[in-house]
């Protein structure tokens, strides 16, 4: 077997759902500091492996702990159980242009985002140029980031996360506002990571990206993992659970 | 130790968010920074207008400087307190105004509130430096002592931070926190000798002796109070131009280690739920 990029075992993440809610001081007072809440379980031993160098497809339906599962890997939630090991430097895009500005013109962003990435910014002025280029939103650069359309701000920010250079990337459906012509940039630009052994973990509700981006994923339902494997084994098989689904 | 240096690495980031606080802040204004000096201005006049024109409160004149002037005695105080003030509630705010960041990206949460510090400092700098240009033209000898006074700005900023860090963990778990603070601090603020002289506190004091019997003061509890060590070293810094208290100032270097170090230890401790509790 080739080495392993990511590692997750028996990873459980629980969710309090809160009946009443105590987020005043005079209500945790009144209850005697008692929430109502339950335990939802997002993942329940969630556990399988990522080679380097490989495409990675989640896929499953709204609501089964794809999402859950990559903030888990962006460190921003951590589990209750199990752990993730990782082997290189992980860059996680869940929202495209987070951090942003608006007031701020796209240049000073392109500064502002690098750097909450984990950016240098002597790195960020070497790749100024690329980022720029990539994004094609040149010419509004200087202009402040709220007079961007959607599909630019997504952009600018995809452009900036992906100039990070990690070792492993983590992409939720965030790419999806782009156009066509920029959505193909993507998926070269994927090619290209995959190319120079990076690996790459992604999101998408379109089967069509994951079979041609992805040579292996992992099916999420109602945060248990049903399968995980081939792309396109993997796919068929989620679409054949669907209702009504033909062989597609 | 692990952490620190994690906090020690995001200091890019600390620099890039602050700036985005500042350039952001006075974006799209005709008047731009001058806007910085409005509020203490208009707060300097209301003061001056009501405290020594109708109520007739008299501080001591500057020793040795020799001062006499209501509205710098005034500002030497009120523009540090206003520092604290807005970076303990800017800082608490911080996390939750940041929902967007703190969901999305990983990095090290504490720049959030530090940002602050940062921010609100910058314009209390352009604050004393406005402040210390009037002292000088009053006649004030400062130029010795400016290098105690940025020590002192420094040991205050440290002590807001530390409460920030606390508040903004609090804030996060009760959304009330902010607005039970900002009572707080208006009443705070009366508490500390600003806009009176605690030479008036000191009288009543004397009056009454002793508190139950014991040979505690009204004056001993009354300077239990940070701000009013800080103030006071202020004031001797630049309004009379002598040696701060060493009393007061060490006062001021323990409690802004104090009000550090459990405020980092308690952000520390909740930093990684946060994501979850907003
Ligand atoms: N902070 C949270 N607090 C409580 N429940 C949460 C939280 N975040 C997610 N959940 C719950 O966890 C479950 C999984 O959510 P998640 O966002 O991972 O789904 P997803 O697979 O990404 O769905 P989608 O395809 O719609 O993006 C959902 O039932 C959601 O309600
Ligand atoms: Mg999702």
């Amino acid at each position: 077997m080739s080495e392993i990029a990511v590692k997750i075992e028996d990873v459980s993440k629980k969710f309090r759902l809160y009946h009443e809610r105590n987020q005043s001081i005079k209500s945790a007072i009144m209850r005697g500091r008692r929430s109502v809440h339950e335990d939802f379980w997002a993942l329940k031993d969630v556990g399988f492996e990522v080679p380097v160098g490989s495409t990675f497809g989640l896929i499953g339906s709204n609501g089964s702990g794809k999402s859950t599962l990559l903030k888990c890997l962006a460190k921003i939630y951590y589990p209750e159980t199990g752990s993730i090991t990782y082997n290189g430097k992980i860059a996680a895009l869940l929202e495209v242009g987070s951090g942003f500005h608006p007031e701020l013109s796209g240049r000073e962003n392109i500064f502002l985002n690098g750097s909450i990435l984990g950016m240098s910014k002597k790195e960020i002025t070497g790749k100024f140029d690329e980022i720029v280029d990539f994004s094609g939103v040149e010419q509004f650069i200087d202009q402040p980031v709220k007079n961007y359309s959607s599909g630019m701000y997504v952009r600018l920010g995809f452009s900036v996360a992906i100039n990070v250079n990690p070792d492993i990337l983590v992409v939720d459906e965030v790419l999806a506002v782009g156009d066509t012509e920029f959505q193909a940039k993507c998926a070269q630009k994927f090619v290209d990571f995959k190319n120079e052994g990076r690996t790459v973990i992604l999101v998408s509700h379109s089967m069509e990206s994951v079979r041609e981006m992805c040579d292996s994923a992992a099916w999420l339902s109602h945060g248990e993992l049903i399968k995980v494997g081939p792309a396109d084994e993997t796919i068929d098989a989620y679409l054949r659970s669907l209702p009504g689904a033909s062989a597609a | 130790m692990r952490y620190l240096k994690e906090v020690l690495e995001s200091r890019e980031l600390l620099a890039n968010l602050t700036l985005r606080e500042i350039r952001g802040q006075y974006k799209r204004t005709i008047f731009g920074q001058l806007w910085s000096l409005v509020n203490p201005l208009a707060s300097m006049l209301v003061y001056t207008l009501v405290f020594a024109l109708i109520i007739r409160v008299q501080p001591e004149a500057g020793d040795p400087s020799g001062l006499d002037i209501f509205a710098v005695w005034l500002l030497c105080g009120l523009l540090p307190w206003t520092f604290f003030s807005n970076v303990v509630q800017q800082g608490m705010g911080s996390i939750l105004s940041n929902v967007g960041l703190v969901q999305k990206v990983y990095f090290a949460r504490i720049v959030l509130p530090l940002s602050k510090v940062g921010s609100v400092g910058y314009n209390w700098l352009f604050e004393m430096g406005v402040l210390v240009v009037v002292l000088v033209i009053c006649g004030a000898f400062v130029w010795p002592w400016l290098p105690l006074v940025v020590v002192t700005m420094v040991l205050l900023a440290i002590f807001a931070a530390g409460l920030a860090l606390m508040l903004a963990v609090a804030n996060v778990h009760f959304r009330d926190t902010q607005y039970f603070v900002s009572i707080i601090m208006q009443i705070w603020m009366y508490l500390t000798p600003i806009i009176y002289p605690i030479s008036l506190v000191a009288t009543q004091s004397d009056k009454y002796g002793g508190l139950f019997g014991t040979t505690v003061t009204i004056l001993d509890v009354y300077r239990i109070n940070p701000l009013e060590r800080f103030v006071a070293v202020f004031r001797q810094l630049l309004y009379d131009n002598r040696w701060p208290d060493p009393q007061d100032f060490l006062l001021c270097a323990i409690w802004a280690l104090a009000a550090f170090t459990v405020g980092l230890w308690i952000f520390r401790r909740s930093e990684r739920g946060l994501a979850e509790a907003l």
